[in-house]
């Protein structure tokens, strides 16, 4: 049983080491108003502005900059 | 007493070859946006204080300062201070079609970099990212993010210094 767990912990933790970071000059798909988190610019700004609140860091969510929260 | 020896010289070649990597600019040979056969590589720039700007169009940051970049080439038409852009769209049409608008009379020399050799080369941790080189090709100062009139106006009193004015 306790191997069992062993195993399942193992399994579902495996998957965090597969992320990998994209840099600021690899977001050109990431930047195409698609991929907004809506296509109200008004509702992107509120949306963005929780984001930054939540995550604590400035930027990650667009091109510019690189999400490192220093501006 | 061994290991901590070999530790030593390992952190010391470490520190080294990174300091050497920051300090210097990478060997490129670029095509130019506008002409494909025209290449561009740091021997050409050798000599000349040399701003190299890493954008792309898709970059709201990048566009911004796209203007004063024009205005400061401007100033210097003694061809020893060089804007060097390099593009990292994955369609070099839209590169040139914003620069048309903005840079109408092909001030700023600009290649096309579609691997983002450069950028992965500088490490550039933010777009826009721009980087002041002297005419020995040492880095002498990185910026990130893009450049309104007031960094614009220090960067111009530095070039001055390094063209010893």
């Amino acid at each position: 049983m306790k191997y069992l767990l062993f195993i399942t912990f193992v399994i579902s933790f495996s998957g965090c080491s597969a992320l990998t970071r994209v840099a600021p000059y690899e977001k050109e798909f990431l930047s195409q108003d698609k991929m907004s988190l809506t296509p109200l610019p008004e509702r992107a700004e509120h949306e963005g502005h929780i984001f930054l609140i939540r995550e604590a860091s400035a930027g990650g969510e667009s091109t510019f900059q690189g999400g490192c929260g220093c501006r | 007493m061994k290991h901590k020896l070999i530790h030593k010289i390992v952190t010391a070649l470490v520190l080294v070859t990174s300091i050497y990597a920051q300090d210097s600019v990478v060997d490129f040979n670029l095509p130019s946006l506008y002409n494909q056969s025209n290449k561009i590589s740091n021997n050409t720039l050798r000599g000349k204080v040399v701003l190299i700007n890493v954008w792309a169009s898709w970059c709201s940051g990048c566009k911004e300062e796209m203007p004063l970049f024009v205005d400061l080439q401007r100033e210097f038409k003694n061809n020893k201070f060089e804007i060097l852009l390099s593009n990292i769209d994955s369609d070099s049409k839209n590169a040139r079609d914003f620069l048309a608008y903005v840079d109408k009379k092909k001030v700023l020399t600009c290649v096309y970099d579609k691997d983002k050799r450069l950028a992965k080369a500088f490490h550039a941790i933010g777009m826009p990212s721009s980087y002041l080189i002297d005419q020995n090709g040492q880095i002498i100062e990185s910026y990130i993010g893009s450049l309104d009139k007031e960094k614009i106006f220090i960067l111009q009193k530095k070039i001055h210094q390094l063209l010893g004015k």
